[in-house]
């Protein structure tokens, strides 16, 4: 092949990318990739452990497809730390030429946890994402807890929502961060939000003391999470 | 030609449908083929393509609520609800994707559909485009609705619709499932009345109809 075809044949592999990168990025569409998942409970304790279930992952999407994934549990009890009923986690996703996102909603009902330290007759977990040429948003709406009493305290009477991040001092055991929310993604072309409705955190004072010296404060160790109600989107 | 194969095409599935018929002898799996099953001339128009989406629904049984579509119920011809009655209310979650062909007919799918009071939840499952709980054909139709979006009618006609799994009893029940994804073009975070644009629709045979309602999350897309 002498120097002349192989100029050529350098133009027609150029176009040949161009063409076909091109064609790929069309197919593609807004996004590149979609993630979802939700679980409607997790339990890592000392007195017991359960992991996230039941578990709905979002399978890898590619090109232009679509794919839905759900899973359902009828009870969870792990003593001492969780009781639990109708349990579903549900996501579903698509990457389009015009809009690509995910969704995704965990739920779990007549929920106990510590020995009536936190109760509620039910947590939903609903969260979406969605890029479309004029940007990527992400929200927890739909979000609510019905009747949710927290060491006594009545946080929501009925089905409503509660302020994300709220968080609340479990004296003796930890604390606990209702409506947890987790933001990622930069607006523009990406966009991804955790929801946990639920999300104990157990700690315990380690070290300090006193000597002759004098005192040491002893520091706050957490040694265990309870998660009830977590729902995962993105997109990017 | 294109007829011919069509017509072609649905022998082995009436095959098929009457052998599970002389079978089903127990009935723990509907037969939707009592139950009118339509016909290719029948079929609704569609635009072949995928919907997918989720989210949340809480339908109140109020034409004057809120969050009740009023303006897209009666969009492509589907009855007023509660059809069959009574009103669903209450909290609904759910989440689907669906491929239809260029006869209206689903290729695949999956709609899960969950309603919190009563801790029901619903399943249909479309492999090789059959439902893959009666081995049936599930037929669709999309059209334009009164506010400018564009709707999603899977299990027509209803009834039979189609049919879904029912747990935790696990038995089986005739549904039909309405999506309409009113946000085309627009913002994402796009409100009624605070309620996302997107609407859902459910009914059962024999537990009612939510009417079309607009979602308090999530989201619904046309990939048309």
């Amino acid at each position: 092949m002498n120097g002349k075809s192989m100029h050529w044949v350098n133009r027609l592999a150029v176009l040949g990318l161009v063409v076909g990168l091109t064609a790929g990025f069309a197919v593609a569409g807004v996004a590149q990739s979609v993630g979802g998942q939700a679980y409607s409970t997790y339990v890592n304790t000392p007195v017991g452990y359960s992991g996230p279930s039941p578990l709905a992952v979002l399978p890898a999407i590619s090109g232009t497809d679509g794919a839905e994934a759900d899973a359902q549990g009828s009870t969870q009890t792990i003593a001492g730390a969780l009781s639990s009923d109708f349990l579903n986690s549900i996501t579903s996703g698509e990457i389009g030429t015009a809009e690509s996102g995910a969704q995704s909603t965990a739920s779990a009902a007549s929920i106990n946890i510590l020995n009536g330290l936190i109760t509620a007759d039910e947590a939903i977990a609903n969260v979406m994402s969605s890029v479309t040429p004029s940007g990527a948003v992400s929200n927890a709406d739909g979000s609510t807890f019905t009747n949710l009493v927290v060491a006594g305290v009545p946080v929501t009477s009925g089905d409503g929502p509660v302020a994300p991040n709220t968080n609340i001092s479990l004296p003796g055991v930890g604390y606990v961060v209702l409506n947890e929310q987790i933001p990622s993604g930069d607006g523009v072309t990406s966009s991804g939000l955790t929801v946990n409705m639920i999300h104990v955190y157990l700690q315990s004072l380690t070290g300090g003391g006193c000597t002759l010296l004098g005192c040491l404060p002893g520091v706050l160790t957490t040694t265990g999470e309870i998660i009830v109600g977590s729902a995962t989107s993105s997109v990017q | 030609m294109l007829q011919e194969h069509k017509h072609w095409s649905v022998v082995p599935g009436l095959l098929v449908v009457a052998l599970l018929a002389a079978c089903n002898q127990d009935r723990l799996s509907p037969d939707r083929s009592l139950l009118g099953k339509p016909s290719l001339k029948e079929r609704q128009p569609c635009t072949p393509g995928k919907w997918t989406g989720g989210g949340r629904i809480d339908p109140t049984g109020n034409r004057l609520a809120g969050n009740y579509d009023n303006a897209d119920e009666p969009s492509g011809g589907q009855p007023a609800a509660p059809d069959p009655a009574p009103y669903m209310t209450g909290k609904v979650t759910f989440g689907f994707n669906v491929f239809l062909g260029s006869d209206c007919v689903v290729t695949k799918g999956e709609i899960q559909v969950n309603w919190h009071p009563a801790k029901l939840a619903w399943h249909v499952s479309i492999h090789d485009n059959v439902d893959a709980f009666d081995n049936q054909p599930v037929s669709a139709s999309t059209f334009d609705d009164n506010s400018g979006g564009r709707c999603l009618v899977v299990g027509l006609p209803f009834p039979p619709g189609m049919t879904a799994r029912v747990n935790p009893q696990g038995g089986f029940e005739q549904v039909q499932f309405e999506v309409c994804d009113n946000d085309r073009g627009g913002a994402q975070n796009g409100r009624i009345n605070g309620f996302h644009v997107d609407a859902m629709r459910w009914r059962a045979t024999d537990h009612g109809d939510t009417g079309l309602t607009y979602l308090t999350g999530g989201n619904v897309v046309d990939h048309s």
